[in-house]
Protein backbone atom coordinates (compact mmCIF):
# COMPACT_ATOMS: atom_id res chain seq x y z
CA UNK A 1 0.00 0.00 0.00
CA UNK A 2 1.27 3.50 -0.85
CA UNK A 3 1.47 6.11 1.87
CA UNK A 4 -1.50 8.42 2.14
CA UNK A 5 -1.03 12.05 1.24
CA UNK A 6 -2.65 12.91 4.54
CA UNK A 7 -3.19 10.72 7.57
CA UNK A 8 -4.66 11.91 10.86
CA UNK A 9 -4.46 9.64 13.89
CA UNK A 10 -6.66 10.38 16.88
CA UNK A 11 -6.45 14.09 16.31
CA UNK A 12 -8.33 16.38 18.67
CA UNK A 13 -8.69 20.10 18.95
CA UNK A 14 -9.81 22.10 21.94
CA UNK A 15 -10.00 25.89 21.75
CA UNK A 16 -9.41 27.83 24.94
CA UNK A 17 -9.02 26.24 28.37
CA UNK A 18 -10.86 25.79 31.66
CA UNK A 19 -14.50 26.80 31.72
CA UNK A 20 -14.42 28.38 28.31
CA UNK A 21 -12.84 25.40 26.57
CA UNK A 22 -14.59 24.31 23.37
CA UNK A 23 -13.84 20.91 21.96
CA UNK A 24 -14.14 21.43 18.23
CA UNK A 25 -12.74 18.06 17.28
CA UNK A 26 -13.04 14.78 19.14
CA UNK A 27 -10.48 12.04 18.43
CA UNK A 28 -10.56 11.76 14.69
CA UNK A 29 -8.93 9.53 12.09
CA UNK A 30 -8.81 10.72 8.53
CA UNK A 31 -6.87 9.80 5.38
CA UNK A 32 -6.58 11.20 1.89
CA UNK A 33 -5.01 9.51 -1.14
CA UNK A 34 -3.66 10.99 -4.33
CA UNK A 35 -6.45 11.20 -6.90
CA UNK A 36 -9.13 11.24 -4.23
CA UNK A 37 -11.83 13.89 -4.01
CA UNK A 38 -13.19 13.99 -0.47
CA UNK A 39 -15.83 16.30 0.94
CA UNK A 40 -16.85 17.14 4.46
CA UNK A 41 -20.44 18.18 5.07
CA UNK A 42 -22.10 19.09 8.32
CA UNK A 43 -23.81 21.89 10.20
CA UNK A 44 -22.30 25.23 10.99
CA UNK A 45 -19.95 25.15 13.94
CA UNK A 46 -19.49 21.39 13.80
CA UNK A 47 -15.71 21.59 13.29
CA UNK A 48 -15.24 21.31 9.51
CA UNK A 49 -12.92 24.30 9.16
CA UNK A 50 -11.02 23.18 12.22
CA UNK A 51 -10.35 19.82 10.59
CA UNK A 52 -9.26 21.45 7.35
CA UNK A 53 -6.86 23.87 9.05
CA UNK A 54 -5.25 21.02 10.94
CA UNK A 55 -4.85 19.01 7.74
CA UNK A 56 -3.38 22.08 6.05
CA UNK A 57 -0.93 22.78 8.87
CA UNK A 58 -2.52 26.15 9.52
CA UNK A 59 -2.76 25.18 13.15
CA UNK A 60 -1.61 22.37 15.37
CA UNK A 61 -3.91 19.79 16.90
CA UNK A 62 -4.34 19.61 20.66
CA UNK A 63 -3.37 15.96 20.51
CA UNK A 64 -2.86 13.21 17.96
CA UNK A 65 -0.65 12.89 14.93
CA UNK A 66 -0.78 14.56 11.53
CA UNK A 67 1.20 12.82 8.80
CA UNK A 68 1.75 14.54 5.48
CA UNK A 69 3.27 12.26 2.84
CA UNK A 70 4.01 9.87 5.66
CA UNK A 71 5.96 12.47 7.60
CA UNK A 72 4.90 13.33 11.14
CA UNK A 73 4.47 17.10 11.32
CA UNK A 74 3.70 17.27 15.03
CA UNK A 75 7.06 18.72 15.99
CA UNK A 76 7.53 20.96 12.97
CA UNK A 77 8.67 24.51 13.66
CA UNK A 78 6.51 27.38 12.44
CA UNK A 79 9.06 27.95 9.68
CA UNK A 80 8.80 24.35 8.46
CA UNK A 81 5.03 24.54 8.54
CA UNK A 82 5.18 27.68 6.43
CA UNK A 83 7.31 25.96 3.84
CA UNK A 84 5.10 22.88 4.01
CA UNK A 85 2.08 25.03 3.26
CA UNK A 86 3.86 26.72 0.42
CA UNK A 87 4.99 23.50 -1.21
CA UNK A 88 2.27 21.02 -0.35
CA UNK A 89 -1.06 22.77 -0.10
CA UNK A 90 -3.22 24.90 -2.29
CA UNK A 91 -5.77 26.70 -0.15
CA UNK A 92 -9.15 28.09 -0.93
CA UNK A 93 -10.22 29.52 2.37
CA UNK A 94 -13.65 30.47 3.53
CA UNK A 95 -12.92 34.22 3.62
CA UNK A 96 -10.84 36.05 1.06
CA UNK A 97 -7.89 34.23 -0.41
CA UNK A 98 -6.57 36.97 -2.57
CA UNK A 99 -4.22 39.81 -1.84
CA UNK A 100 -6.15 43.02 -2.46
CA UNK A 101 -3.33 45.04 -3.99
CA UNK A 102 -2.20 42.43 -6.53
CA UNK A 103 -3.72 41.90 -9.95
CA UNK A 104 -4.86 38.39 -10.81
CA UNK A 105 -1.64 37.84 -12.70
CA UNK A 106 0.47 39.11 -9.81
CA UNK A 107 -1.33 36.84 -7.33
CA UNK A 108 0.32 33.98 -9.17
CA UNK A 109 3.53 35.85 -9.95
CA UNK A 110 4.01 36.20 -6.21
CA UNK A 111 4.48 32.43 -6.02
CA UNK A 112 7.36 32.72 -8.48
CA UNK A 113 9.03 35.36 -6.30
CA UNK A 114 9.52 32.72 -3.63
CA UNK A 115 10.03 29.76 -5.90
CA UNK A 116 12.45 30.81 -8.58
CA UNK A 117 13.48 27.49 -10.02
CA UNK A 118 10.28 25.61 -10.18
CA UNK A 119 8.90 24.50 -13.53
CA UNK A 120 5.15 24.71 -13.32
CA UNK A 121 3.14 21.77 -14.54
CA UNK A 122 0.58 24.22 -15.86
CA UNK A 123 1.70 27.66 -16.96
CA UNK A 124 -0.16 30.72 -15.88
CA UNK A 125 -1.67 31.05 -19.34
CA UNK A 126 -2.86 27.44 -19.32
CA UNK A 127 -4.43 27.84 -15.90
CA UNK A 128 -6.19 31.04 -16.91
CA UNK A 129 -7.49 29.39 -20.05
CA UNK A 130 -8.65 26.32 -18.18
CA UNK A 131 -10.51 28.47 -15.63
CA UNK A 132 -11.78 30.99 -18.17
CA UNK A 133 -10.20 33.99 -16.48
CA UNK A 134 -7.74 35.07 -19.18
CA UNK A 135 -9.51 38.41 -19.56
CA UNK A 136 -9.22 39.09 -15.85
CA UNK A 137 -5.44 38.82 -15.71
CA UNK A 138 -4.93 42.52 -15.02
CA UNK A 139 -7.93 43.05 -12.74
CA UNK A 140 -7.72 43.58 -8.98
CA UNK A 141 -9.73 41.26 -6.70
CA UNK A 142 -12.11 44.06 -5.70
CA UNK A 143 -13.30 44.25 -9.30
CA UNK A 144 -14.17 40.53 -9.54
CA UNK A 145 -17.45 38.76 -8.88
CA UNK A 146 -17.62 36.06 -6.24
CA UNK A 147 -17.38 33.29 -8.83
CA UNK A 148 -14.49 34.95 -10.60
CA UNK A 149 -12.70 35.30 -7.30
CA UNK A 150 -13.21 31.61 -6.59
CA UNK A 151 -11.74 30.69 -9.96
CA UNK A 152 -8.77 32.97 -9.36
CA UNK A 153 -8.35 31.29 -5.96
CA UNK A 154 -8.30 27.92 -7.69
CA UNK A 155 -5.70 29.16 -10.15
CA UNK A 156 -3.65 30.51 -7.28
CA UNK A 157 -4.04 27.25 -5.34
CA UNK A 158 -3.01 25.12 -8.34
CA UNK A 159 -0.17 27.28 -9.59
CA UNK A 160 2.51 25.90 -7.32
CA UNK A 161 1.50 22.30 -8.25
CA UNK A 162 0.57 21.31 -4.71
CA UNK A 163 -0.24 17.64 -4.26
CA UNK A 164 -3.15 18.60 -1.98
CA UNK A 165 -5.93 21.14 -2.52
CA UNK A 166 -7.99 22.23 0.48
CA UNK A 167 -11.17 24.15 -0.24
CA UNK A 168 -13.42 25.58 2.46
CA UNK A 169 -16.91 26.15 1.01
CA UNK A 170 -15.65 27.24 -2.40
CA UNK A 171 -19.20 27.33 -3.74
CA UNK A 172 -20.77 29.35 -0.94
CA UNK A 173 -21.19 32.57 -2.89
CA UNK A 174 -22.07 30.97 -6.23
CA UNK A 175 -25.32 30.12 -8.00
CA UNK A 176 -25.98 26.43 -8.67
CA UNK A 177 -24.62 26.21 -12.19
CA UNK A 178 -21.42 28.05 -11.32
CA UNK A 179 -21.09 26.04 -8.13
CA UNK A 180 -21.44 22.88 -10.17
CA UNK A 181 -18.63 24.02 -12.47
CA UNK A 182 -16.30 24.67 -9.57
CA UNK A 183 -17.04 21.28 -8.06
CA UNK A 184 -16.52 19.57 -11.42
CA UNK A 185 -13.24 21.39 -11.73
CA UNK A 186 -12.10 20.22 -8.31
CA UNK A 187 -13.11 16.71 -9.35
CA UNK A 188 -10.97 16.98 -12.48
CA UNK A 189 -8.07 18.23 -10.42
CA UNK A 190 -8.33 15.10 -8.27
CA UNK A 191 -9.01 12.58 -10.98
CA UNK A 192 -7.15 13.91 -14.03
CA UNK A 193 -4.27 15.62 -12.26
CA UNK A 194 -4.02 12.99 -9.54
CA UNK A 195 -4.14 15.42 -6.64
CA UNK A 196 -5.78 14.93 -3.29
CA UNK A 197 -8.70 17.30 -2.83
CA UNK A 198 -10.67 18.03 0.34
CA UNK A 199 -13.73 20.25 -0.03
CA UNK A 200 -16.00 21.50 2.70
CA UNK A 201 -19.53 22.23 1.60
CA UNK A 202 -23.02 22.74 2.85
CA UNK A 203 -24.57 21.87 -0.45
CA UNK A 204 -25.39 18.16 -0.74
CA UNK A 205 -26.63 18.53 -4.30
CA UNK A 206 -23.12 19.04 -5.61
CA UNK A 207 -21.56 15.74 -4.69
CA UNK A 208 -21.56 13.90 -8.03
CA UNK A 209 -17.82 13.86 -8.74
CA UNK A 210 -16.97 13.21 -5.10
CA UNK A 211 -15.30 9.94 -4.10
CA UNK A 212 -15.69 10.05 -0.34
CA UNK A 213 -18.22 11.95 1.72
CA UNK A 214 -17.62 12.63 5.40
CA UNK A 215 -20.07 14.08 7.80
CA UNK A 216 -19.02 16.25 10.73
CA UNK A 217 -21.33 16.53 13.72
CA UNK A 218 -20.28 18.21 16.97
CA UNK A 219 -16.68 17.37 16.32
CA UNK A 220 -17.24 13.78 15.34
CA UNK A 221 -16.30 12.73 11.81
CA UNK A 222 -18.01 9.81 10.12
CA UNK A 223 -17.84 8.37 6.61
CA UNK A 224 -21.14 8.39 4.79
CA UNK A 225 -22.11 5.51 2.53
CA UNK A 226 -24.60 6.07 -0.27
CA UNK A 227 -27.54 5.22 1.98
CA UNK A 228 -26.49 7.74 4.60
CA UNK A 229 -25.96 10.31 1.92
CA UNK A 230 -29.42 9.68 0.49
CA UNK A 231 -30.87 10.20 3.95
CA UNK A 232 -29.13 13.51 4.37
CA UNK A 233 -30.21 14.61 0.95
CA UNK A 234 -33.78 13.73 1.71
CA UNK A 235 -33.60 15.69 4.95
CA UNK A 236 -32.20 18.70 3.12
CA UNK A 237 -35.08 18.77 0.67
CA UNK B 1 10.33 45.14 -3.14
CA UNK B 2 7.67 43.45 -5.29
CA UNK B 3 5.04 43.37 -2.55
CA UNK B 4 6.10 46.74 -1.19
CA UNK B 5 5.88 48.67 -4.41
CA UNK B 6 2.75 46.93 -5.69
CA UNK B 7 0.92 47.79 -2.51
CA UNK B 8 2.05 51.41 -2.55
CA UNK B 9 0.94 51.81 -6.15
CA UNK B 10 -2.42 50.19 -5.48
CA UNK B 11 -3.16 52.25 -2.37
CA UNK B 12 -1.78 55.54 -3.58
CA UNK B 13 -3.93 57.80 -1.43
CA UNK B 14 -3.09 55.99 1.76
CA UNK B 15 0.64 55.97 1.16
CA UNK B 16 0.58 59.51 -0.17
CA UNK B 17 -0.31 60.53 3.37
CA UNK B 18 2.84 58.86 4.63
CA UNK B 19 4.90 60.55 1.93
CA UNK B 20 3.37 63.94 2.77
CA UNK B 21 4.28 63.37 6.39
CA UNK B 22 7.84 62.63 5.37
CA UNK B 23 7.93 65.72 3.16
CA UNK B 24 6.68 68.01 5.91
CA UNK B 25 8.97 66.63 8.58
CA UNK B 26 12.03 66.54 6.39
CA UNK B 27 11.38 69.99 4.99
CA UNK B 28 11.01 71.42 8.47
CA UNK B 29 14.15 69.68 9.70
CA UNK B 30 16.13 70.76 6.65
CA UNK B 31 14.93 74.32 6.94
CA UNK B 32 15.85 74.47 10.61
CA UNK B 33 19.22 72.96 9.80
CA UNK B 34 19.78 75.54 7.07
CA UNK B 35 18.97 78.37 9.48
CA UNK B 36 21.13 76.87 12.20
CA UNK B 37 24.05 76.44 9.83
CA UNK B 38 23.57 79.92 8.40
CA UNK B 39 23.46 81.51 11.82
CA UNK B 40 26.45 79.52 13.03
CA UNK B 41 28.41 80.53 9.96
CA UNK B 42 27.54 84.17 10.46
CA UNK B 43 29.17 83.87 13.83
CA UNK B 44 32.34 82.23 12.74
CA UNK B 45 33.40 82.46 9.11
CA UNK B 46 35.96 85.19 9.81
CA UNK B 47 37.48 82.99 12.52
CA UNK B 48 37.39 79.88 10.33
CA UNK B 49 39.40 81.87 7.81
CA UNK B 50 42.21 82.59 10.27
CA UNK B 51 45.32 80.86 8.98
CA UNK B 52 46.38 79.50 12.36
CA UNK B 53 44.70 77.20 14.82
CA UNK B 54 46.18 78.82 17.94
CA UNK B 55 45.09 82.08 19.46
CA UNK B 56 46.66 83.95 22.34
CA UNK B 57 44.28 86.06 24.38
CA UNK B 58 44.32 87.80 27.72
CA UNK B 59 43.43 85.48 30.51
CA UNK B 60 40.73 87.63 32.06
CA UNK B 61 38.85 87.70 28.74
CA UNK B 62 37.40 84.30 29.56
CA UNK B 63 38.12 83.09 26.00
CA UNK B 64 35.94 85.83 24.62
CA UNK B 65 37.72 87.66 21.81
CA UNK B 66 35.53 90.74 22.32
CA UNK B 67 37.02 91.43 25.73
CA UNK B 68 40.61 90.38 25.11
CA UNK B 69 43.51 92.85 25.12
CA UNK B 70 47.05 91.73 24.42
CA UNK B 71 49.72 94.33 25.10
CA UNK B 72 52.84 94.96 23.08
CA UNK B 73 55.04 93.42 25.81
CA UNK B 74 52.94 90.29 25.68
CA UNK B 75 52.82 89.81 21.93
CA UNK B 76 56.45 90.66 21.46
CA UNK B 77 57.23 87.71 23.70
CA UNK B 78 55.60 85.18 21.37
CA UNK B 79 56.32 86.97 18.10
CA UNK B 80 57.72 84.72 15.39
CA UNK B 81 57.27 84.04 11.70
CA UNK B 82 54.24 81.88 12.62
CA UNK B 83 52.29 84.58 14.39
CA UNK B 84 50.15 87.54 13.37
CA UNK B 85 48.35 90.26 15.30
CA UNK B 86 44.62 90.71 15.30
CA UNK B 87 42.65 93.65 16.68
CA UNK B 88 38.93 93.12 16.92
CA UNK B 89 36.32 95.66 17.75
CA UNK B 90 32.55 95.72 17.49
CA UNK B 91 31.52 98.93 15.76
CA UNK B 92 28.76 100.67 13.91
CA UNK B 93 29.58 101.64 10.35
CA UNK B 94 27.61 104.43 8.77
CA UNK B 95 27.36 105.88 5.32
CA UNK B 96 26.82 109.56 6.16
CA UNK B 97 25.32 110.24 2.76
CA UNK B 98 22.51 107.77 3.18
CA UNK B 99 22.51 107.63 6.99
CA UNK B 100 22.60 103.86 6.57
CA UNK B 101 23.95 102.31 9.76
CA UNK B 102 25.27 98.82 10.07
CA UNK B 103 26.41 96.81 13.08
CA UNK B 104 29.74 95.28 12.24
CA UNK B 105 33.26 94.46 13.32
CA UNK B 106 36.61 95.74 12.41
CA UNK B 107 39.50 93.35 12.22
CA UNK B 108 42.71 95.35 12.39
CA UNK B 109 45.53 93.38 10.80
CA UNK B 110 48.77 93.70 8.95
CA UNK B 111 47.21 93.82 5.50
CA UNK B 112 50.27 92.31 3.87
CA UNK B 113 50.75 89.66 6.56
CA UNK B 114 49.45 86.20 7.29
CA UNK B 115 45.86 87.32 7.94
CA UNK B 116 45.58 89.05 4.56
CA UNK B 117 42.05 88.28 3.35
CA UNK B 118 41.27 87.09 -0.16
CA UNK B 119 39.93 89.95 -2.24
CA UNK B 120 36.88 89.02 -4.33
CA UNK B 121 36.37 92.45 -5.88
CA UNK B 122 38.29 95.71 -5.78
CA UNK B 123 41.66 95.71 -4.04
CA UNK B 124 43.33 95.54 -0.65
CA UNK B 125 43.54 98.76 1.35
CA UNK B 126 46.90 100.50 1.08
CA UNK B 127 46.23 103.38 3.43
CA UNK B 128 44.86 103.77 6.95
CA UNK B 129 41.77 105.43 5.50
CA UNK B 130 40.88 102.44 3.36
CA UNK B 131 38.99 99.29 4.38
CA UNK B 132 38.10 95.94 2.87
CA UNK B 133 34.53 94.79 3.64
CA UNK B 134 32.80 91.45 3.78
CA UNK B 135 30.53 91.34 0.76
CA UNK B 136 27.45 90.80 2.94
CA UNK B 137 27.53 94.58 3.66
CA UNK B 138 26.03 94.94 0.21
CA UNK B 139 22.85 93.19 1.47
CA UNK B 140 22.45 96.02 3.95
CA UNK B 141 22.83 98.94 1.60
CA UNK B 142 26.59 99.58 1.59
CA UNK B 143 28.75 99.02 -1.45
CA UNK B 144 32.27 99.17 -2.72
CA UNK B 145 33.31 102.80 -3.24
CA UNK B 146 31.25 104.09 -0.29
CA UNK B 147 32.92 106.28 2.26
CA UNK B 148 31.84 105.34 5.74
CA UNK B 149 32.42 106.46 9.30
CA UNK B 150 33.33 103.97 12.03
CA UNK B 151 31.64 104.60 15.39
CA UNK B 152 30.84 108.15 14.33
CA UNK B 153 34.42 109.07 13.47
CA UNK B 154 35.17 112.32 11.67
CA UNK B 155 37.49 110.37 9.45
CA UNK B 156 35.81 108.75 6.44
CA UNK B 157 36.95 105.31 5.45
CA UNK B 158 36.84 104.28 1.83
CA UNK B 159 35.60 100.75 1.03
CA UNK B 160 38.13 99.82 -1.65
CA UNK B 161 37.40 96.12 -1.91
CA UNK B 162 35.22 93.23 -0.86
CA UNK B 163 35.98 89.81 0.51
CA UNK B 164 33.68 86.82 0.99
CA UNK B 165 32.44 84.81 4.00
CA UNK B 166 34.04 86.95 6.65
CA UNK B 167 31.56 87.49 9.41
CA UNK B 168 32.04 87.42 13.13
CA UNK B 169 29.47 87.37 15.94
CA UNK B 170 26.69 87.42 13.29
CA UNK B 171 27.79 90.73 11.69
CA UNK B 172 30.13 91.57 8.79
CA UNK B 173 33.82 92.33 9.22
CA UNK B 174 35.70 95.34 7.88
CA UNK B 175 39.41 94.69 7.55
CA UNK B 176 41.52 97.71 8.43
CA UNK B 177 45.12 98.40 9.23
CA UNK B 178 46.22 97.91 12.83
CA UNK B 179 46.68 101.68 13.06
CA UNK B 180 43.08 102.29 12.10
CA UNK B 181 41.91 99.69 14.62
CA UNK B 182 43.89 101.44 17.36
CA UNK B 183 42.62 104.82 16.23
CA UNK B 184 39.02 103.69 16.41
CA UNK B 185 39.39 101.74 19.61
CA UNK B 186 41.71 103.99 21.64
CA UNK B 187 41.32 107.31 19.85
CA UNK B 188 45.01 107.25 18.98
CA UNK B 189 47.36 104.88 17.29
CA UNK B 190 50.14 105.11 19.85
CA UNK B 191 48.57 102.52 22.11
CA UNK B 192 49.92 99.35 20.57
CA UNK B 193 47.43 96.89 22.05
CA UNK B 194 45.75 94.21 19.94
CA UNK B 195 43.00 91.73 20.78
CA UNK B 196 44.79 88.50 20.06
CA UNK B 197 47.79 86.82 18.49
CA UNK B 198 47.07 84.16 15.88
CA UNK B 199 49.66 81.46 15.37
CA UNK B 200 50.00 78.54 13.03
CA UNK B 201 52.00 76.69 15.63
CA UNK B 202 51.37 76.07 19.26
CA UNK B 203 53.00 78.89 21.17
CA UNK B 204 55.26 78.11 24.11
CA UNK B 205 56.47 80.30 26.97
CA UNK B 206 53.22 82.18 27.16
CA UNK B 207 53.43 85.68 28.59
CA UNK B 208 51.90 86.35 31.99
CA UNK B 209 48.15 86.87 32.13
CA UNK B 210 47.55 85.33 28.74
CA UNK B 211 46.12 82.03 27.62
CA UNK B 212 46.30 80.06 24.44
CA UNK B 213 43.15 78.59 22.93
CA UNK B 214 42.25 76.95 19.65
CA UNK B 215 40.09 78.44 16.96
CA UNK B 216 37.31 76.02 17.88
CA UNK B 217 37.38 77.18 21.50
CA UNK B 218 37.33 80.76 20.38
CA UNK B 219 34.27 80.08 18.25
CA UNK B 220 32.45 78.26 21.04
CA UNK B 221 33.03 81.26 23.27
CA UNK B 222 31.60 83.84 20.92
CA UNK B 223 28.78 85.22 23.08
CA UNK B 224 25.56 83.43 22.22
CA UNK B 225 27.14 80.98 19.80
CA UNK B 226 26.93 77.82 21.90
CA UNK B 227 23.46 78.69 23.15
CA UNK B 228 22.21 79.17 19.60
CA UNK B 229 23.74 76.06 18.15
CA UNK B 230 22.69 73.84 21.01
CA UNK B 231 19.12 75.15 20.84
CA UNK B 232 18.97 74.35 17.16
CA UNK B 233 20.60 70.98 17.64
CA UNK B 234 18.07 70.10 20.30
CA UNK B 235 15.21 71.10 18.04
CA UNK B 236 16.58 69.15 15.09
CA UNK B 237 17.32 66.13 17.26
CA UNK B 238 13.81 66.24 18.68
CA UNK B 239 12.33 66.41 15.19
CA UNK B 240 14.33 63.38 14.13
CA UNK B 241 13.15 61.54 17.21
CA UNK B 242 9.57 62.52 16.50
CA UNK B 243 9.96 61.13 13.00
CA UNK B 244 10.57 57.75 14.53
CA UNK B 245 7.36 57.99 16.52
CA UNK B 246 5.15 59.41 13.78
CA UNK B 247 6.27 57.03 11.07
CA UNK B 248 6.41 54.11 13.48
CA UNK B 249 2.85 54.69 14.64
CA UNK B 250 1.66 55.34 11.09
CA UNK B 251 3.10 52.08 9.80
CA UNK B 252 1.82 50.24 12.86
CA UNK B 253 -1.73 51.36 12.15
CA UNK B 254 -1.37 50.32 8.53
CA UNK B 255 0.01 46.96 9.65
CA UNK B 256 -2.87 46.32 12.00
CA UNK B 257 -5.31 47.03 9.20
CA UNK B 258 -3.57 44.42 7.10
CA UNK B 259 -3.48 41.58 9.60
CA UNK B 260 -6.11 39.49 7.80
CA UNK B 261 -4.29 39.96 4.52
CA UNK B 262 -1.01 38.95 6.13
CA UNK B 263 -2.86 35.91 7.45
CA UNK B 264 -3.74 34.97 3.87
CA UNK B 265 -0.10 35.30 2.90
CA UNK B 266 0.99 33.20 5.86
CA UNK B 267 -1.61 30.57 4.95
CA UNK B 268 -0.28 30.51 1.41
CA UNK B 269 3.09 29.67 2.86
CA UNK B 270 4.75 33.04 2.42
CA UNK B 271 7.41 33.42 5.06
CA UNK B 272 7.26 36.05 7.75
CA UNK B 273 10.64 37.27 6.58
CA UNK B 274 9.13 38.19 3.21
CA UNK B 275 6.37 40.16 4.93
CA UNK B 276 8.90 41.95 7.12
CA UNK B 277 11.06 42.70 4.10
CA UNK B 278 8.01 44.20 2.37
CA UNK B 279 7.35 46.41 5.39
CA UNK B 280 10.87 47.80 5.49
CA UNK B 281 11.07 48.20 1.73
CA UNK B 282 7.88 50.19 1.95
CA UNK B 283 9.23 52.45 4.63
CA UNK B 284 12.44 52.89 2.66
CA UNK B 285 10.62 53.77 -0.56
CA UNK B 286 8.27 56.19 1.19
CA UNK B 287 11.08 57.77 3.17
CA UNK B 288 13.39 58.22 0.20
CA UNK B 289 10.61 59.74 -1.90
CA UNK B 290 9.38 61.96 0.94
CA UNK B 291 12.83 63.14 1.99
CA UNK B 292 13.75 63.64 -1.67
CA UNK B 293 10.76 65.93 -2.18
CA UNK B 294 11.69 67.69 1.07
CA UNK B 295 15.15 68.39 -0.34
CA UNK B 296 13.58 69.67 -3.56
CA UNK B 297 11.35 72.05 -1.61
CA UNK B 298 14.35 73.21 0.37
CA UNK B 299 16.23 74.01 -2.83
CA UNK B 300 13.26 76.04 -4.05
CA UNK B 301 13.03 77.85 -0.74
CA UNK B 302 16.70 78.68 -0.83
CA UNK B 303 16.27 80.38 -4.19
CA UNK B 304 13.39 82.49 -2.93
CA UNK B 305 14.85 83.41 0.45
CA UNK B 306 16.19 86.99 0.96
CA UNK B 307 19.96 87.06 1.45
CA UNK B 308 19.66 88.82 4.78
CA UNK B 309 18.16 85.66 6.30
CA UNK B 310 21.00 83.53 7.53
CA UNK B 311 20.39 80.34 5.63
CA UNK B 312 23.06 77.98 4.40
CA UNK B 313 22.62 74.45 3.09
CA UNK B 314 25.61 72.36 3.92
CA UNK B 315 25.32 69.36 1.59
CA UNK B 316 27.26 67.09 3.89
CA UNK B 317 25.16 67.98 6.93
CA UNK B 318 21.88 67.75 5.02
CA UNK B 319 22.75 64.31 3.66
CA UNK B 320 23.57 63.17 7.17
CA UNK B 321 20.24 64.43 8.44
CA UNK B 322 18.40 62.89 5.46
CA UNK B 323 20.14 59.62 6.32
CA UNK B 324 19.18 59.97 9.97
CA UNK B 325 15.52 60.59 9.06
CA UNK B 326 15.48 57.50 6.86
CA UNK B 327 17.19 55.35 9.47
CA UNK B 328 14.83 56.62 12.16
CA UNK B 329 11.77 55.78 10.10
CA UNK B 330 13.14 52.28 9.52
CA UNK B 331 13.64 51.99 13.27
CA UNK B 332 10.01 53.12 13.60
CA UNK B 333 9.10 50.05 11.54
CA UNK B 334 10.23 47.92 14.47
CA UNK B 335 6.99 48.85 16.25
CA UNK B 336 5.14 46.77 13.68
CA UNK B 337 7.61 43.94 13.77
CA UNK B 338 6.19 42.34 16.87
CA UNK B 339 2.71 42.32 15.40
CA UNK B 340 3.91 40.77 12.16
CA UNK B 341 5.91 38.12 13.95
CA UNK B 342 2.74 37.11 15.74
CA UNK B 343 0.57 36.84 12.66
CA UNK B 344 -1.23 33.55 12.71
CA UNK B 345 -2.17 31.97 9.38
CA UNK B 346 -5.53 31.33 11.02
CA UNK B 347 -6.16 35.08 10.84
CA UNK B 348 -6.86 34.43 7.19
CA UNK B 349 -10.12 32.76 8.18
CA UNK B 350 -10.94 35.42 10.73
CA UNK B 351 -13.64 37.90 9.81
CA UNK B 352 -16.06 35.19 8.72
N1 LIG C 1 -10.07 30.21 16.80
C1 LIG C 1 -11.09 29.71 17.55
N2 LIG C 1 -11.17 29.97 18.85
C2 LIG C 1 -12.16 29.49 19.62
N3 LIG C 1 -13.14 28.72 19.15
C3 LIG C 1 -13.13 28.42 17.84
C4 LIG C 1 -12.12 28.91 16.98
N4 LIG C 1 -12.35 28.45 15.73
C5 LIG C 1 -13.48 27.71 15.83
N5 LIG C 1 -13.94 27.68 17.09
C6 LIG C 1 -15.10 26.97 17.55
O1 LIG C 1 -14.95 25.61 17.18
C7 LIG C 1 -16.15 25.09 16.70
C8 LIG C 1 -15.97 24.58 15.30
O2 LIG C 1 -15.69 25.67 14.43
P1 LIG C 1 -15.43 25.50 12.88
O3 LIG C 1 -15.03 26.83 12.36
O4 LIG C 1 -14.49 24.38 12.67
O5 LIG C 1 -16.88 25.13 12.35
P2 LIG C 1 -17.37 24.89 10.86
O6 LIG C 1 -17.90 23.52 10.81
O7 LIG C 1 -16.30 25.25 9.90
O8 LIG C 1 -18.55 25.94 10.76
P3 LIG C 1 -19.08 26.76 9.48
O9 LIG C 1 -19.82 25.82 8.64
O10 LIG C 1 -19.95 27.79 10.09
O11 LIG C 1 -17.87 27.33 8.81
C9 LIG C 1 -17.18 26.19 16.80
O12 LIG C 1 -17.90 26.02 17.99
C10 LIG C 1 -16.36 27.44 16.87
O13 LIG C 1 -17.02 28.41 17.64
MG1 LIG D 1 -16.05 26.78 8.50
Amino acid sequence: MTTSLVALHQVTKTYGSGHTAVTALHPTDFALQAGEFATVIGPSGSGKTTLLTIVGSLQQPSSGQVLINGQDTTDFSERRRTDLRFNTFGFMLQASNLIPFLTVKDQLALVDRFNHHKQHEMSMTDLFTMLGITDLANAYPAALSGGERQRVSIARALYNDPPIILADEPTASLDTSRAMKVVDLLGDIAHKMNRGVVMITHDTRLLDPVDTVYEMRDGHLTTLDSAGLAKIRAAAL
Amino acid sequence: MFLASKEILHNKARYLLVVVTFVLISYLVFFLTGLATGLARNNRTAIDALPGNYVLMSKYANKNLLSSVVTEDQYDQVASKDTALLGQMTIVAENPKTNKKLNSNIFGINLQGKLKPTVTSGRLPTKNSEVLADDSVTYYGLKRGDRITLNGSNQKYHIVGLTHDRRFATVPVFYTTLATFRQVKYGQSRVHNVSAVVSTRKMTDLPKHTEQITRATLINNIPGYTAQTSTFMLMIGAMIGITLLIIGIFMYILTIQKVAMYGVMRAQGIRTSAIIAALFWQILILAVVGVGIGIGLLALTEVGLPKTIPFYSDTMLLSMIAGALIVMSLVGGLFSLRRILHIDPLEAIGGE
